[in-house]
């Protein structure tokens, strides 16, 4: 495969099976059945590198007949005038960011890097299998179409883009199914995923990657619930990963003891019932009163058993 | 459509083919690598990489003339290459090579302390002509969370740092003083790793939950242990609970690893989850309240209830 490419590339004039049989003497079969077959594979495995062979139909003499060449151009990468001193940085974002797939050190050497063999004191980890990342690369880079199962229901996507947060990846696409943007957890994808032909959409210019996967704190304030914000009491040892979570501009009143009284949105109630239990019995809503109305009545159904 | 080809199993022509022309141009802009180090970069072993460097030096271009083959040799445990000019640079970057960069790339830039005009973000801007014109196609949404730029530096200078931990499990604090070998991001959740002076061990402790984080003067020298893969909070010797959850708590409950998963007829989902501690499942099927229903252990059947109930005096 590698003297065909050598081949290709080295001679300037395009050429035909019967020239590359006569020059790469014994690499094909004797059989014209055969040697076609093989090299038709040949072929296939260089395209699938990113290789592309351009078949020309020859005219006078040869006229009809197929020949074919390959440009330098088409499949060696410019010089992108990366400094040392980038390369490393690559290398050092490569190592601490891990996706667990093997593409970055691919990209990296491609770049003229060497991949970090010692340990790194600090990780983000951020994984996707091979596979999943080539496939779901190519629907988002490409605008490739994929069509794969998603809660029982096989679902044709144009995928938009990709967002990694909070340990999982989310692809965000136009669900043709339900003609509507919608977002899909990439782990609750079932099976194998198909893939379209390249350029098969556009993706709408207004697109944002973060804003379409909304936050929890955001979930919270999407809903039509009567309050919109709900103040929360939280115990101290909760109260700065609260602070944390929802800005300093949520802090109501702190108290001596360490507690501190956050104003919550809560539009959402379901997804509000969610976060506030999530502290168990480290946090209480004072108000408003239909709100803690509701969470009382949430426990008392609970606590009498189902 | 087609269907992609698996990128796993033995190692095919095609493939070491395809190693091969990332490897030469990668090679002869060093000329000379050592081969032990070599193998380990691509991830090969010596042996497998000698074939293929062997493979690489049948190749060529008729008539064979010594100057139109791959000239790659091994010296004295170093691997030589001259190489014709056609494989002196390397192949274009594919969808999923450009999508690793930037998905790296971002993430790296956007953690604490990073440097938003340095070296890392001048070659993401080199590599953006690359990407479909004005696409970004991946993000990484990176959190900071107080105490882990104190943290890493206590990974890097091997401070001994005192801390006040947060067990949400028990409810309680513990002063502690660790040693931190490593920082590493997982489920979302920061976790410095460290030998603990009060359990002996060496434990994840997640980084929101310290309260007060005191370097204690004491210092030794780093030890850095990289965190390679996913870390197995669960281990073997768990136990399991099986739920039967509904629609509205799917997305809760499927926050969590799990170790089955079977849809039901219905809609809802039978669930088999490892259970760190009992205070940790009560606080699950407290967020899930009717949506979630214990199916096995009998023991855990009423722990919701009385999780609800404990939670109800609060309001009293």
């Amino acid at each position: 495969m590698i003297n065909l490419l050598a081949l290709l590339v080295q001679r300037t004039k395009p050429l035909t099976l019967k020239q590359i049989r006569q020059e790469l003497v014994g690499q094909y079969p004797e059989s014209d059945t055969a040697a076609r077959a093989a090299f038709e594979r040949d072929k296939g495995d260089l395209r699938a590198l990113g290789i592309p062979i351009e078949l020309i139909t020859l005219g006078g003499d040869q006229a009809g007949e197929g020949a074919y060449r390959v440009d330098r151009k088409s499949f060696e990468l410019d010089d992108l005038g990366l400094t040392d001193e980038e390369r490393s940085a690559l290398q050092f974002a490569m190592a601490t960011v891990r996706v667990g797939a093997s593409h970055g050190d691919e990209a990296l050497w491609k770049l003229g890097g060497e991949r970090a063999l010692n340990a790194q004191s600090t990780s983000l980890n951020i994984q996707l299998d091979d596979e999943l990342m080539s496939t779901l690369a190519d629907g988002v880079v490409e605008h490739r179409t994929l069509k794969f199962l998603y809660k029982g229901e096989m679902r044709n996507v144009d995928p938009y883009g990709l967002l990694a947060r909070a340990g999982f990846w989310y692809l965000v696409g136009f669900d043709q199914l339900r003609a509507d943007r919608r977002t899909f957890r990439v782990d609750r994808i079932e099976g194998e995923i198909l893939v379209g032909d390249r350029g098969s959409f556009s993706r709408p210019k207004d697109f944002d990657l973060q804003k379409a996967v909304p936050t929890e704190a955001e979930l919270l304030a999407e809903g039509h619930g009567d309050d919109a914000v709900a103040t929360v009491l939280v115990d101290a040892s909760l109260a700065g990963g609260v602070r944390t979570q929802f800005g300093k501009q949520s802090v109501i009143k702190e108290h001596l003891d360490g507690s501190v009284e956050f104003a919550i949105p809560c539009a959402n109630l379901t997804a509000f019932r969610v976060w506030l239990f999530a502290m168990v019995d480290k946090a209480t809503v004072i108000g408003p009163p239909r709100v803690r109305k509701q969470v009382v009545t949430w426990l008392t159904e609970q606590a009498g058993g189902r | 459509m087609a269907m992609r080809k698996s990128r796993r199993g033995p190692r095919g022509a095609a493939e070491r083919v395809e190693g091969l022309l990332v490897m030469l141009p990668w090679l002869i802009s060093r000329k000379r690598v050592k081969l032990s180090d070599m193998a380990k970069q691509f991830k090969l072993s010596e042996k497998e990489l000698m074939n293929d460097l062997m493979m690489a030096a049948m190749c060529g271009v008729p008539p064979y003339t010594p100057d139109a083959l791959i000239d790659v040799f091994v010296d004295e445990g170093e691997v030589v290459a001259e190489v014709p000019l056609m494989f002196s640079r390397p192949l274009q970057l594919n969808s999923a090579e450009l999508f690793a960069l930037q998905a790296m790339g971002s993430a790296a830039l956007a953690m604490p302390g990073a440097d938003k005009k340095g070296p890392l973000a001048s070659a993401l801007k080199k590599l953006q002509p690359l990407l479909p014109k004005g696409d970004a196609v991946v993000e990484v949404d990176v959190r900071a969370v107080e105490y882990l730029a104190e943290a890493q530096h206590a990974v890097a200078t091997g401070q001994f740092v005192a801390i006040d931990y947060f067990s949400p499990i028990t409810g309680t604090h513990s002063s502690r003083t660790i040693f931190p070998r490593a920082v590493f991001e997982q489920m979302g959740h920061w976790y410095v790793r460290a030998d603990d002076d009060q359990s002996g061990e060496i434990r994840n402790f997640r980084i929101d939950r310290i309260k007060q984080f005191t370097p204690t003067g004491k210092t030794t020298a780093p030890i850095i242990e990289g965190i390679e893969a996913e870390v197995d909070f669960f281990g073997t010797d768990l136990e399991t609970a099986t739920l039967l959850v509904r629609p509205a708590a799917l997305r809760l409950v499927e926050t969590y690893p799990y170790i089955s998963r079977e849809p039901q007829s219905d809609g809802s989902v039978r669930i088999e989850l490892a259970v760190g501690s009992q205070q940790w499942l009560g606080r699950l099927l407290l967020r899930g309240g009717d949506a979630i229903d214990v199916l096995e252990p009998v023991k855990w059947v009423d722990l919701g209830k009385h999780t609800a109930q404990a939670v109800l005096k609060r309001y009293s």
